[in-house]
């Protein structure tokens, strides 16, 4: 078919334009991973020589309140629970807020841990939900627990109760439903001593999917890796996003997001920030970003710390029903956080965090689906009016195609040389034909996934709906 | 240039392009996977090599340690000649002596500090402090700690100014083990802020070797910086120096600056206390 010049320098533009982000976005992947290793690398040669026996006998060690919110866990409380108290550290508090359940969480609690209704000083420094009750136990053993009884109001408003009622200097916001290692505390903990003049405002850790593990007494035993494809693709999903995405951000210092499941924050700035929104269901983010943005504007030195060890350990989705829930909800709480903090944008006075973590979020996490649907749709379009060929198609969906299997592979090689954390060949293999189905599977799910987030942002649809887990243990 | 520009203009370059990245991730994946596989086999070679090791190690070091063998008895002794030359050999044995030493005291430890040096692994371990890498060189300060060979306490002063944190710690370490406080002493002079993790483990280091020898840490509360002589305060504090109090008091009255006077006068009403209820 022969076109005019207009319609060629056209689909020239068109071709160069989806082009030019493919290879933009390749490359940030690319710079990342490289910055990811460099860092890790360091950080593995320095952890080989660190006494975390130091932290774990001083007086001085930095003292933790750990806030849990939990909404309708009482098939597990109890046992997480218990985990939680026996972490590896010895200057901390366990608050587990129950956020208004509906199920028997607080009389499993109550009966467990002999929890009585405590006096309690409170120093409402964060506007909630109705308190009902704070319980203590009469059990010397679980004196580092306390549980509060709240009207329902969501993880964000539970996790302000918890900050309001911290009496420790350091918060760790946890999923009550997750894994800790036993010495997640002592790690996390670690970077707040380790600079001198500028402040650490929090510290984010590795999160990793425990679907099919075997857990026994709220503790990790064995690593598997899932049979199921949807969770087994979140596994190598995370290391991607963890290993090779986050660390390199920690490194530049322009981490936006500490994952909900596991972070730990100065307790005064989080405060002084303003505490967790209840305005959006990304919280998590929002919080970094507007602590972050706390310190910029008040002139503060300051600094953000990423730990890469596996410290936390998560259930993924195995239904797609569920899946596509959780991540249309990430991408409202990305939208909602950018909206929120618009004036960030390529805004020199945030200086890295303005001209660099923002608009990468925006262009490379919050516009990418969008982009990508939107190149796809008319893609095809162009070919069924014939002004591109099925070849030209075919080599850029093989191009687009390799890729993601090579970044997949770079992940499992930076896994087998740092952590190695699956050592069976049976895993690897899995693993590896996970990266081969990634793209053509598990991808096309997130954007559409991702796409009726937008849709559900334009609705106003707000709240985080019922997210149903299946429990640990299936292969035990 | 004129031609790369007209190739550009005609997007003749773009199928060109596609085909050799595609090519390029092949290509690395398959390098990328080939190196993962390595890895593992390496991994697990090593892994049974150490099992054998291990278990002639067991034997070596029961003959050396309980049966009161002489080295050069060892030396000679064909079941063990061989292996005494082999570098990863003598790695494993390295870790193996001083795991071992971390858990004897007394004349197996004094044993276990002999055949170090008689074996020559003493060697490899003072090799490692001349190494470039700081990883390397840390290793080797571990080692030489442990086996309590004092005559590297100096070379080990000396790393210990180094601006490397981990490579600092460690060193340090090492010389409140080889010197007690005299090993920290250098520290009244030191130019650069201790953070609070360094400080931690130097009091950890006080700790764990159980250094009773108190004299000298008094003149880290003289040092100009603020850093140091928290530490020497902290240092008090935990260990509960109750004869120190007199240095902390006077401190207290004279302090740099206010935070530091805050952070005395807290130490001195705990070693009150200590004193009272003793």
């Amino acid at each position: 078919m022969i076109f005019n010049s207009e319609t060629t320098w056209f689909i020239d533009a068109y071709i160069l334009l989806i082009l030019g982000y493919a290879i933009l976005i390749m490359s940030s992947y690319l710079v990342l991973a490289y910055l990811s290793t460099k860092a890790l690398r360091s950080y593995l040669k320095k952890n080989s020589f660190v006494d975390y026996e130091a932290l774990l006998t001083s007086e001085f060690a930095p003292k933790l309140s750990l806030i849990a919110p939990a909404y309708n866990e009482g098939f597990t409380i109890e046992e997480n629970v218990k985990s939680l108290l026996s972490l590896n550290y010895n200057n901390y508090e366990v608050i587990v807020v129950n956020d208004g359940s509906k199920d028997n969480s607080m009389e499993i609690l109550i009966n467990t841990y002999g929890l009585v209704l405590t006096e309690f000083n409170i120093d409402l420094k964060i506007e909630t939900k109705k308190i009902r009750g704070i319980y203590t136990s009469i059990n010397a053993a679980f004196k580092k627990l306390i549980v509060v009884d709240k009207e329902n109001g969501g993880k964000a408003d539970a996790l302000n109760v918890g900050l309001n009622i911290a009496q420790n200097p350091y918060v760790v916001c946890i999923d009550v439903d997750c894994i800790l290692d036993k010495d997640s505390l002592l790690k996390l903990a670690k970077p707040f001593l380790e600079t001198y003049g500028k402040r650490i405002i929090a510290t984010g850790g590795v999160v990793r999917i425990a679907n099919q593990c075997v857990i026994r007494n709220g503790r990790l035993i064995e690593i598997n890796i899932p049979d199921a494809i949807l969770p087994r693709i979140q596994v190598l999903e995370y290391l991607r996003a963890f290993l090779l995405g986050r660390m390199a951000w920690g490194r530049l210092d322009g981490l936006l997001l500490i994952s909900g499941a596991f972070g730990a924050f100065d307790k005064e700035i989080a405060l002084l920030a303003g505490g967790y929104s209840t305005k959006t269901v990304g919280e998590d983010m929002e919080l970094v970003v507007r602590m972050r943005r706390y310190m910029v504007e008040n002139k503060l030195p300051y600094s953000v710390s990423y730990i890469p060890d596996p410290l936390c350990w998560t259930e993924a989705p195995e239904d797609f029903k569920i899946f596509k829930k959780q991540r249309s909800r990430w991408m409202r709480g990305t939208i909602e956080t950018l909206t929120l903090h618009k004036k960030m944008f390529l805004n020199p006075k945030y200086k890295l965090l303005g001209m660099l973590s923002i608009p990468y979020w925006t262009f490379f996490e919050f516009l990418a689906p969008a982009i990508e649907f939107t190149g796809l749709f008319i893609t095809l379009l162009f070919i069924f009016f014939g002004f591109i060929n099925w070849h030209f198609f075919f080599l850029l969906v093989l191009f687009v195609y390799t890729f993601a299997v090579f970044f997949s592979v770079i992940a499992l090689f930076s896994e087998e040389y740092t952590y190695h954390k699956y050592p069976k060949q049976a895993d690897f293999f899995k693993l590896l034909l996970a990266a081969f189905i990634e793209p053509l599977y598990f991808h096309p799910l997130t954007v559409y996934a991702a796409l009726v987030g937008y849709k559900e942002k334009i609705m106003g649809t707000k709240g985080w709906g019922e997210m149903t887990r299946k429990g640990f243990n299936k292969k035990e | 240039m004129a031609k790369i520009w007209e190739l550009y203009k005609n997007s003749h370059w773009v199928e060109p392009f596609l085909i050799g990245s595609i090519c390029l991730f092949v290509g690395i994946s398959a390098v990328l996977y080939l190196l993962i596989t390595a890895s593992r086999n390496k991994k697990i070679k090593q892994e049974k090599l150490r099992e054998e090791y291990d278990l002639i190690i067991v034997e070596l070091m029961y003959a050396v340690v309980f049966m009161d063998a002489p080295f050069s008895s060892v030396k000679d002794d064909q079941n063990y000649a061989v292996f005494l030359k082999n570098p990863y050999f003598r790695e494993v044995l390295t870790e193996s002596v001083i795991n071992l030493h971390k858990n004897y005291d007394g004349i197996y430890a004094i044993k276990l500090e002999e055949f170090y040096k008689e074996s020559e692994l003493i060697n490899s371990s003072f090799k490692k402090l001349k190494n470039r890498k700081w990883e390397v060189k840390c290793k080797g300060i571990t080692e030489l700690a442990e086996m309590n060979i004092t005559d590297s306490f100096d070379t080990i002063v000396t790393i210990s100014k180094s601006k490397n944190k981990t490579l600092k710690i460690t060193a340090i370490n090492a010389c409140i083990k080889l010197g007690g406080t005299t090993g920290i002493i250098h520290l009244t002079e030191h130019p650069y802020p201790i953070d609070n993790w360094t400080q931690l483990n130097i009091i950890n280091a006080f700790k764990k070797h159980d250094i009773g020898d108190t004299q000298g840490v008094e003149y880290l509360l003289e040092s100009k910086n603020t850093t140091v002589v928290s530490l020497g305060l902290k240092l008090i504090k935990e260990l509960k120096f109750t004869q120190k109090l007199s240095h902390v008091e006077e401190l207290a009255e004279k302090a740099p600056n206010i935070l530091i006077q805050y952070e005395a006068q807290s130490v001195v009403q705990a070693l009150t206390v200590n004193l009272i209820s003793k």
